[in-house]
């Protein structure tokens, strides 16, 4: 039987993001949060290892008390336990405070159930695009990560093996390890899920159990929320998107000129 | 009726979490009653698109604390009131102040229906968003007892799921597919039935929605908009505030659109040419932008609205009064008949024909059943009569400006003229016959 925990953020639906052009800032207002695209695939992918291997799948999630939306629709992928961390003292976590913050609780649920096997992180979150909490909560659990896993080739519970593709620049590792391992999840890593009518149902009634900064879980609460977080933005802004190119525009020079124009420039840039 | 075996069982499903969904749920659930409700969408109110102004009255008759709730799931308080009418270049604006003002408000979908839904939930309906009903389960005798939809039943048993009902409850909307497997309705809908509207959501610069249309910040203006705005086919245009941004859209019939290759896109890209709205819209950006049809058969085209364990509502059923912007509430008001109905044949333990009945007798005996028995013609004379959208609206401007541009003349030949005008434009006759036709609907 698998023990499995997936990491997932809520972040804002990028598909109408819009940035504030006097602040630079994301608009949040008003733009509807959904589960990072690559938490998706870990959770895609718990869900099946669950089915395949049986077990329980533990979600959790730190953010403001509406990330509980994030951790009902993890029920819609086989969770089995959801878990809030929030509290006014994680606020403005920087990835060492949120890598904190999620390892000691892991802990602490590791302490008061039992160790998980698997952890399994999104490859990055689309807002904050760090890709350093899941390696960062690797080594505050002491166990070995492998970033941008696309698949599980391999997983033998009794000898405690597992043997996983990740994608690299270069082309396709293929690593083994033992476990317990924390694998931060490509797009590919997990098949979609078409939930059944038992788990959407489900999905509703789900309310997470949550926990905050109030000592059940042993915080120092120096090291949480801006607190713990020595990045400080020093500037936010829109990148400026320069003009490539130079425009010839036909109605003004005509055709012949215009070519001419053209293999003028090829010359001087040693194209032609 | 003989039972069946299905995967999930409830005494009520319903199919649609729009408000005529929600309404019949929210009926059941403060009954006790075990009810499941079905919306395809991601949420209730994702889906979806209206203009649109709702009516406290109906959804006092859900949420007795509205307008007093938190998250307050509207826009604006409609203060204001009234037409537009627009010729290529001019306008007339006819509009009154509202003494109630908190008799309506704007919103979005998006906000309104998930606080709908909440209400529901918390009256006890089970919810099923992201869930589409694809067929109708039976029993032996070939009678409506459940529905299937398009999730499967677990984990491992990919086979899609069956969930059992003594009353299925129809609100799907105007896409009345499954009211038509269910031998409502014997025919699909004709392009002359429905409208076809677009909507865009406009953002202004702050304070300049107010600046513009001389608002205060708890102030709204609803403007139902004719003439130019379709460029004179059968239909409207509406202009709605919201907190910060403007709900401006056009309905036309599909028919007539199909008939004249036009885009309903095109006339609102046009419409915003147009010296009224270019000054109002400068500068604005726009937020969203959407289309929905709108359900005009009405009392010609209404269904059979009961059967055998089904009951149908909403927009569905056709429950729609356009000149009055009733759609919303009469999707309440419809909703929890439909609950009224199937409650009582619970009591009874009887879900024929003969008991759903009363659901019938129950809709004729309300105001918009009347009211849409009373209008049954208006559709064919809007189709029929194309000078409502063109000939008038000029005629009204044009008379307009004669009346007030005579300073210097005889006013004697301000007159003439007008009434020349009138003659040259449609004629005594084509007036009279037009005043009598339209007074008819109503009489
Ligand atoms: C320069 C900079 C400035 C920032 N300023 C602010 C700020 O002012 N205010 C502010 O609120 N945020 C700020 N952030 C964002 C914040 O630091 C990060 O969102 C947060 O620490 C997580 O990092 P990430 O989003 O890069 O996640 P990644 O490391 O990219 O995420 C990888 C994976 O980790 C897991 N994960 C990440 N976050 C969570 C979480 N909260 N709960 C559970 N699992 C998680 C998910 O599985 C995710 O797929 C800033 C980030 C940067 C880089
Ligand atoms: C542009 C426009 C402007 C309007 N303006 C106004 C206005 O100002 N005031 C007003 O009162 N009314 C207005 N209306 C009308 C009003 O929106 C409708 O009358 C009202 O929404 C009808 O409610 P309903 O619940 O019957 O249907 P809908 O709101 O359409 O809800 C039906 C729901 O059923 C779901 N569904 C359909 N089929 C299935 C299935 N097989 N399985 C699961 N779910 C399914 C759909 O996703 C949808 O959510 C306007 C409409 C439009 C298009």
């Amino acid at each position: 039987m698998l023990n499995l925990l997936v990491s997932i953020k809520q972040v804002p639906d990028t598909t109408n993001i819009r940035i504030n052009p006097e602040t630079g800032t994301l608009i949040r207002e008003g733009v509807p949060a959904v589960i990072n695209p690559y938490d998706i695939s870990a959770l895609a992918l718990a869900c099946n290892l669950k089915k395949t291997y049986g077990g329980k799948i533990t979600v959790i999630t730190m953010g403001p008390p509406q990330a509980r939306l994030a951790l009902k629709e993890a029920i819609e992928y086989f969770a089995d336990r959801i878990i809030l961390l929030t509290d006014r003292r994680f606020a403005g976590a920087d990835t060492l405070a949120t890598s904190y913050t999620l390892a000691e609780a892991i802990k602490f649920l590791e302490k008061t159930d039992r160790p998980f096997d698997l952890y399994l992180f999104g490859k990055q979150a689309i807002d904050g695009d760090t890709a350093q909490v899941g390696p960062g909560v690797a080594a505050r659990l002491n166990v070995p990560v492998i970033t941008y896993t696309i698949k599980i080739e391999e997983l033998d519970l009794e000898k405690r093996k597992i043997v996983v593709q990740r994608k690299t620049e270069r082309g396709i590792e293929i690593l083994s390890a033992r476990l317990p391992v924390l694998l931060t999840c490509e797009k590919e890593a997990g098949h979609p899920v078409f939930s059944p009518l038992s788990a959407i149902l489900q999905a509703q009634k789900a309310e997470p159990e949550v926990f905050g900064a109030d000592g059940r879980i042993p915080y120092d609460l120096n090291r949480l929320g801006l607190k713990g977080s020595p990045t400080r933005v020093h500037r936010v802004y829109t990148p400026e998107i320069k003009k490539q190119g130079k425009m010839i525009n036909l109605d003004e020079v005509g055709v012949e000129a215009a070519v001419e124009e053209i293999i003028k420039l090829f010359k001087a840039k040693g194209v032609l | 009726m003989g039972k069946v075996k299905a995967d999930f069982e409830y005494d009520v499903v319903i199919v649609g979490g729009g408000p005529a969904g929600l309404s019949a749920g929210i009926y059941l659930g403060r009954k006790g009653v075990k009810t499941l409700l079905i919306e395809r969408g991601r949420f209730c109110g994702a889906k979806n698109l209206f203009g649109g102004v709702v009516y406290t009255e109906s959804i006092k008759t859900l949420a007795p604390e509205f307008p007093n709730v938190e998250p307050f799931p509207c826009e604006r308080q409609v203060t204001e009131e009234g037409y537009l009418i627009l010729t290529e270049r001019g306008y007339v604006k006819l509009t009154h102040s509202k003494e109630d003002r908190t008799h309506s408000f704007t919103a979005f979908r998006a906000k309104f229906d998930p606080f709908l839904a909440d209400v529901a939930q918390r009256a006890g309906v089970d919810l099923a968003p992201k869930t589409k009903v694809v067929d109708f389960l039976k029993d032996d005798d070939g009678n409506i007892s459940g529905v299937i939809v398009d999730r499967p039943k677990s984990f491992f048993d990919s086979s899609p799921a069956s969930i059992s009902a003594k009353v299925v409850i129809l609100a799907e909307g105007v896409n009345r597919v499954l009211s038509q497997k269910a031998g409502l309705y014997s025919r699909d809908f004709q392009p002359e039935e429905v409208v076809l509207s677009v909507k865009e959501v406009l953002q202004l610069p702050k304070g300049e929605l107010e600046k513009r249309l001389g608002l205060k910040e708890d102030e709204g203006l609803a403007l139902e908009i004719l003439g130019f705005i379709t460029q004179g086919y059968p239909g409207l245009g509406f202009l709605y505030t919201n907190k910060n941004s403007i709900s401006f859209g056009i309905g036309v019939f599909l028919s007539e659109l199909a008939k004249n290759r036009v885009r309903p896109y095109e006339l609102l890209e046009r419409a915003k040419t147009h010296p009224f709205f270019q000054r109002l819209f400068e500068g604005a950006e726009v937020l969203e932008y959407g289309a929905h049809l709108i359900p005009e058969w009405g009392y010609k085209g209404f269904p059979k609205f009961y059967g055998n364990g089904v009951l149908v509502c909403g927009d569905a059923g056709g429950f729609v009064n356009p000149l009055f912007k009733e759609g919303t509430n009469l999707a309440i008001y419809s909703g929890l008949l439909a609950g009224e109905t199937a409650f009582l044949a619970l009591e009874k333990g009887d879900f024929s024909e003969k008991t759903l009945k009363v659901y019938e007798e129950k809709l004729k005996e309300s105001y918009f059943y009347k009211d849409l028995a009373l209008a049954k013609n208006m559709k064919d004379l809007f189709l029929r009569n194309k000078h409502i959208f063109s000939t008038y609206p000029e005629l009204l401007y044009e008379a307009m400006s004669l009346f007030f541009s005579a300073q210097g003349k005889f006013k004697r030949e301000v007159i003439k003229e007008i009434i020349t005008l009138i003659k040259k434009k449609r004629g005594f006759l084509g007036v009279l016959k037009d005043f009598l036709s339209f007074a008819r609907l109503f009489w």
